[in-house]
């Protein structure tokens, strides 16, 4: 039997502002019930991957927080793990505070028994089974798999991700910077395969190319000198990056389209999270809610149209959202007007009587303000 | 070495809730949906918890292989520590042979050896299917103080309600001088709740004298609690004060859900202070959808649902589906039920997995709750 590890990269997530100045990208609340990280967790979970090596850049505590003892995403609790890596040296030398870095800080490739590593971030949204791309990878006999998805919307939602040329016989030609000048392209997930010899080359390597080189850079340096042979594997179901505030914004609004949301929440594919004991979402009398996604333990009295609302949030009565995204045990005081508008975790809105954002313009209302 | 535990609480969870009909058919009255979210069972559990109480043993007769998957190791209520022993105990084979629980003291008589294992001082006896939130804390501290052999929780009930009851007789210092099953002339309103602080040495004693009497039904409220007045044991009555609700009957069930749903129960779920919350399984389910011609309003809805249509006054279940066009007022719908386009449904209980198909019209106008089920 192969065997497989999972390794979550946090390293190369990017930075939302204000919302990931606290956290990182992978704990930030998505659909009202999820962190960010659980897709890519699950992903491993629902692939019968059981060891999982979650590298973080930082904000390590945040993310243990949300991740427990790790047993929500393991099968055998006791041969199983979801592990968290934090580079301590790194924090203070953020130039060095590479996924590499960390590995070799943290872990050693060698003892690790693995014949192949799953390498995914945990901003790259997707339902993936990885069990049929591990077996495209070993048919190939590539060293270096990369996951990527020919995609319609390159000069919208994946700009300055990588975009590969890709041969016929699979291998990938050539990787450049996508600056969004057409739609069509295939892009990369930024999701590797790679076989444990060339996981140990590539660490080995990395010393000598660039200490501030990451596995991603590695694999486009391979790209280019050819001594491990890199292909692609083509990624057909539904995929987004979350790239920025607005995208955040405008892709887990996306998802409150039934059509949509069947591309990434699957029937066979749970996602996995972190579960709180909250009582059943309550709504009052004079509860008006349009096309929202609400989560355990919010009181809803207000109208809330086109909006997620996350678990133990108060919406008062004639409170009005549109739009809007509010995190856990925030509070929306009567009569307040809010479109387009993220509204942080344990914040209270009650004096003003409007916040009008704009799709590309999302107010952000930070953690635990008063507003 | 053997850790003392002072209070081991033994929740009865073996009937068959014959009045729940077909909701029990294939599952334990204790392991019934309630509040969209909770089963019954999690409430008592919970309160043990949140009690401070390490030892439950979990009595299980009818039915129990479902409800001893749900309890398991009792990781749900946090009860999987390391001063912590969640057992589930249905009846076994022994030396002595094979025997169901005839009552509900025979459950506990035949499951001494595991309260002489845990060696307690106090046993609290709880039932399975009440519907409330406390700490028993008080409770035992009343047991202790007051020197009782059993202390026995009560509930003010109204008057005319009390020959539906076991009725307990008190004098000024809340001693119990009689008790009455469902009489025709109470004595008093205070009704026992069926939870019972015994001190485990005189409930060991009077266990093994009821398994001996060929006469005896085995049962904590017809003979061991009248046995120990008759014998001038300390009764202690402990004035039980906030919502209970024993949710035996298809019309108090779905009357304790409207209770919560109409946020009218006096048991607040959304309580600031974590210190008595309801512990509970949570499910991988999708996120709860609303949807663009759905309403809902005075009404709770769990994780998973997915409304389409018109709700109000209802309690809606995780994985049920609520097509648009449908109306639901004053529905219990249960886990994975599916309301098809159409369909009008009032004052009902929707058994897990039915599914309701178009247009259908289900009690209309009536003010009798029925139970919707395969």
């Amino acid at each position: 039997m192969k065997k497989i590890i999972g390794i979550c990269d946090l390293h190369n997530d990017p930075e939302l502002g204000e919302l990931t100045a606290k956290r990182p990208l992978g704990s930030v609340s998505f659909l009202g019930r999820y962190g960010l990280i659980d897709f890519t967790l699950s992903n491993f979970s629902n692939s019968n991957i059981d060891r999982v090596y979650i590298l973080a850049k930082n904000g390590a505590s945040r993310l243990r927080k949300h991740l427990g003892n790790g047993a929500i995403w393991t099968n055998n609790t006791k041969r199983g793990f979801v592990g968290l890596y934090l580079n301590e040296k790194g924090l203070a030398n953020p130039t060095f505070n590479t996924d590499i870095s960390n590995i070799k800080e943290n872990l050693n490739i060698n003892d690790i028994d693995f014949d192949y590593a799953i390498v995914a971030p945990s901003y790259m949204l997707a339902s993936m089974d990885f069990r049929p791309i591990i077996n495209a990878h070993e048919a190939s006999e590539a060293d270096v798999t990369v996951i990527y998805s020919h995609v319609d919307n390159a000069d919208s939602d994946f700009i300055r991700c990588d975009k590969l040329k890709v041969s016929d016989d699979g291998s990938i030609a050539k990787v450049s910077k996508n600056l969004g000048r057409s739609a069509n392209a295939d892009i990369s997930l930024d999701t590797y395969i790679i076989s444990k010899k060339a996981f140990k080359k590539l660490i080995s390597d990395s010393s000598k190319v660039s200490e501030l080189y990451s596995i991603k850079d590695m694999i486009n340096y391979y790209i280019e000198d050819e001594s491990l042979i890199v292909k692609g594997y083509r990624f057909e179901g539904y995929v987004v990056p979350i790239l920025s505030l607005n995208k955040y914004v405008e892709h887990s609004l996306d998802l409150l389209n039934y059509h949509i949301r069947n591309k990434l929440m699957l029937p066979e594919w749970p996602i996995y999270t972190t579960t709180h004991n909250t009582p059943p979402a309550l709504y009052g009398r004079s509860a008006d809610v349009e096309n929202s996604f609400i989560a355990n333990g919010a009181i809803i009295k207000g109208r809330v149209r086109n909006c997620i609302i996350s678990r133990d949030v108060v919406i008062e009565k004639d409170a009005d959202l549109r739009n809007c995204i509010i995190f856990t045990h925030s509070q929306i005081g009567k009569g307040v007007k809010m479109e387009y508008v993220v509204c942080d975790k344990d914040a209270k809105v009650s004096n003003v009587e409007k916040l009008i954002g704009k799709e590309d313009e999302i107010i952000l209302i930070d953690q635990g303000a008063r507003v | 070495m053997q850790t003392k535990n002072k209070v081991v609480a033994m929740i009865l969870a073996g009937g068959k809730g014959t009045r729940l009909e077909s909701l029990t058919k294939k599952t334990a009255k204790p392991a019934v949906s309630f509040a969209a979210k909770y089963r019954i069972i999690d409430f008592p559990i919970s309160n043990c918890a949140n009690s401070g109480i390490n030892v439950v043993g979990v009595l299980l007769q009818y039915e129990s292989a479902e409800l001893d998957a749900y309890i398991g190791n009792g990781e749900k209520w946090g009860l999987n520590g390391i001063h912590c022993l969640m057992s589930t105990l249905a009846p076994k084979q022994t030396e002595k042979g094979a025997n169901w629980y005839k009552g509900t003291a025979d459950a506990i008589t035949q499951n001494i050896d595991f309260l002489d294992k845990a060696n307690p001082e106090y046993v609290l006896i709880l039932s399975g299917d009440h519907i409330y939130k406390t700490s028993y804390t008080q409770m035992i501290q009343l047991h202790e103080s007051s020197k009782a052999d059993v202390t026995i929780s009560v509930i003010e009930v109204d008057p005319k309600e009390a020959s539906r009851f076991g009725i307990m007789a008190v004098d000024k210092k809340d001693r119990i001088t009689e008790f009455q099953e469902k009489p025709k002339v109470p004595k008093s309103n205070l009704a026992s709740m069926g939870v019972y602080v015994f001190s485990w040495k005189a409930l060991r004693e009077y266990l093994i004298r009821d398994d001996k009497d060929p006469e005896s039904e085995h049962d904590f409220g017809k003979n061991i609690i009248p046995q120990m007045l008759k014998d001038k044991k300390k009764l202690q009555a402990y004035r039980f004060e906030g919502y209970w609700r024993d949710v035996g009957t298809l019309a108090s069930l779905h009357e304790a859900n409207m209770d919560i749903a109409l946020d009218k129960a006096g048991l607040d779920l959304y309580d600031e202070d974590d210190s008595n919350k309801i512990y509970t399984e949570d499910v991988y389910s999708v996120p709860q959808y609303v949807g663009k011609k759905g309403s809902i309003r005075s009404s709770i809805a769990n994780q998973g649902a997915i409304i389409l249509g018109d709700v109000e006054s209802s309690v809606i279940s995780s994985g049920a589906l609520i097509e648009s066009g449908a109306k639901l007022t004053r529905c219990v719908v249960m886990e994975g039920a599916r309301i098809r386009s159409g369909a009008k449904i009032h004052n009902a209980i929707v058994a897990p997995y039915v599914d309701i198909e178009e247009g259908r019209q289900i009690n209309l106008g009536s003010d009798e709750v029925v139970l919707v089920s395969k």
